[in-house]
């Protein structure tokens, strides 16, 4: 275990809400094994952190990706399983950058306040899938069995394949959100503008 | 024979595993890669560590073993690791030699037995010259540890850098060489490599600029992680760069290891590194 010897990539203390409690790798530090995902440009928080040990970052970010991105499960209700599951672990960061994924995705301004906690879901999702999706995710943020209401409400609308997919999107989204917010990772300039814009600040 | 065993063989690999044993040091020159003085941190890699990266080395397919720093003599340990390492592949140890008398040098008579080799400082004939970038006196002391450590029967090579902005006669070139003849070093155990803009030197505004493109992969492990070559795990006003970071897993070896073989592979077509910084 490093005792960080005092030489470090930009230690910070955690104690500046604008900064995150570790180093995020720059371009221009980005290890070989991590060039790659900055080719494109900024990669993002959770990726400049990650870098910090590029071959957990190797393994991870393709992981991420496969379970984040398209898949049979369409793109609007992964989104929201995350930001439900987001606002249920309380994760700031993650709440804020997938409510503008959110709404790329298609969901409305009040689905996106229903999710986040500030209305009440019942009333503003009609659909039995949704209604479920958002059950299961309540239900695996609580610690312990997950109630049976849960999964009986899950399998009247979905299948097998469905049901992995959507745990394990879950599942991740709590890793993530806790990833997260032990890091202090910062929100993007562009994200807090765009949810200003949109009064979801 | 493995594919890493192959590489190395090849060529494609550096066949040198290198650890940095400290970043401590005596000196402070100002071109350090590192940002070494006797104020930085110590960062040091344990005995039992370096000595286990030689065996998972040879064991690997690795030919050779090299300790740097910070200056590793600075460590009461190190003629005894050196020893230990030496039993498993020829190992060569970078100096500043001004260590190197009473107790340090009887310490060091064991390895004059050992395919070790210490590879000394030495920029250039005039101490002027010399001790300008590294330290006033370093000269006068490196003159005087050279014979001492050839008459202790052991192998001594001579690293010498040089600012590639400083104008150099061939005369002058010509003096060092015919001073290291002098002190008991063969033309063979003479390496001159350019300041690499990295570390201190890079604060100073020295050296050359060097890519990885145009650095030997050679495995270079360090407390802080594995690096593409020794030149990787540069510090620069107290910051540790990455850009030359493989993996911060160093242990077992066969996973920096494997991760550089790959990063070679991906390399484009070509020859030697540009530069042929050794």
């Amino acid at each position: 275990m490093s005792d960080r010897r005092g030489v470090l990539a930009d230690p910070d203390t955690g104690d500046d809400p604008g900064r995150a409690l570790v180093g995020l790798i720059t371009e221009d530090q980005a290890p070989l094994l991590a060039r790659p995902f900055f080719a494109d440009g900024d990669p993002g928080p959770i990726v400049a952190a990650l870098a910090q040990v590029p071959e957990l970052l190797e393994a991870t970010a393709p992981f991420l990706g496969a379970v984040l991105g398209p898949s049979a499960v369409p793109t609007r209700t992964k989104e929201i399983v995350v930001l439900r599951t987001s606002a249920r672990a309380s994760c700031r960061y993650c709440i804020e950058a997938h409510t503008v994924v959110a709404r790329d995705a298609g969901l409305s301004v009040r689905e996106v306040r229903a999710l986040r906690g500030e209305l009440d879901a019942c009333t503003v999702f009609a659909d039995c899938g949704d209604q479920a999706v958002i059950g299961w995710c309540d239900a695996l943020v609580s610690v312990g069995p997950v109630r049976p209401e849960a999964k009986a409400a899950l399998l009247v609308c979905f299948a097998d394949n469905e049901v992995v997919e959507l745990t394990l999107l879950a599942a991740t989204t709590l890793l993530l959100n806790r990833f997260c917010t032990a890091l202090d990772l910062p929100t993007s300039a562009g994200v807090l503008a765009r949810l200003a814009a949109e009064g979801l600040a | 024979m493995s594919a890493l065993a192959d590489a190395i063989a090849a060529g494609a690999l550096g066949e040198r595993v290198w650890l940095y044993s400290n970043y401590h040091c005596n000196l402070a020159c100002a071109y350090c890669l590192t940002d070494s003085a006797p104020s930085s941190p110590r960062r040091e890699l344990a005995a039992e560590a370096m000595v286990t990266v030689a065996h998972q080395a040879a064991e690997l397919g690795f030919k050779a073993l090299g300790v740097t720093g910070g200056e590793p003599f600075l460590r009461p340990d190190m003629a005894e690791t050196l020893a230990a390492m030496a039993a498993v592949l020829p190992t060569v140890v970078l100096t500043n030699a001004t260590l190197f008398s009473g107790d340090r040098l009887e310490r060091l008579r064991p390895l004059a037995d050992l395919d070790v080799a210490v590879q000394v400082s030495l920029d250039r004939a005039e101490a002027t010259a010399n001790d300008e970038l590294r330290a006033p006196g370093n000269h006068a002391r490196v003159v005087d540890a050279i014979p001492r450590l050839v008459e202790a029967g052991i192998r001594v090579r001579i690293g010498t850098t040089l600012d590639p902005d400083a104008e150099i006669s061939d005369t002058e070139q010509a003096n060092l060489c015919a001073l290291h003849r002098s002190l008991g070093v063969s033309d063979e155990d003479h390496v001159v490599r350019p300041v690499v803009r990295r570390g201190r030197a890079a604060a100073c505004d020295m050296g050359v600029v060097a890519a990885v493109s145009d650095l030997p992969p050679e495995l270079t492990i360090t407390v802080d992680g594995a690096f593409w070559s020794p030149f990787g795990p540069t510090v620069r006003e107290g910051r540790l760069d990455t850009d030359l970071l493989v993996t911060r897993t160093t242990e077992p070896l066969s996973c920096p290891a494997s991760a550089l073989a790959r990063l070679v592979e991906d390399r484009p077509p070509g020859g030697d590194a540009r530069l042929g910084i050794r």
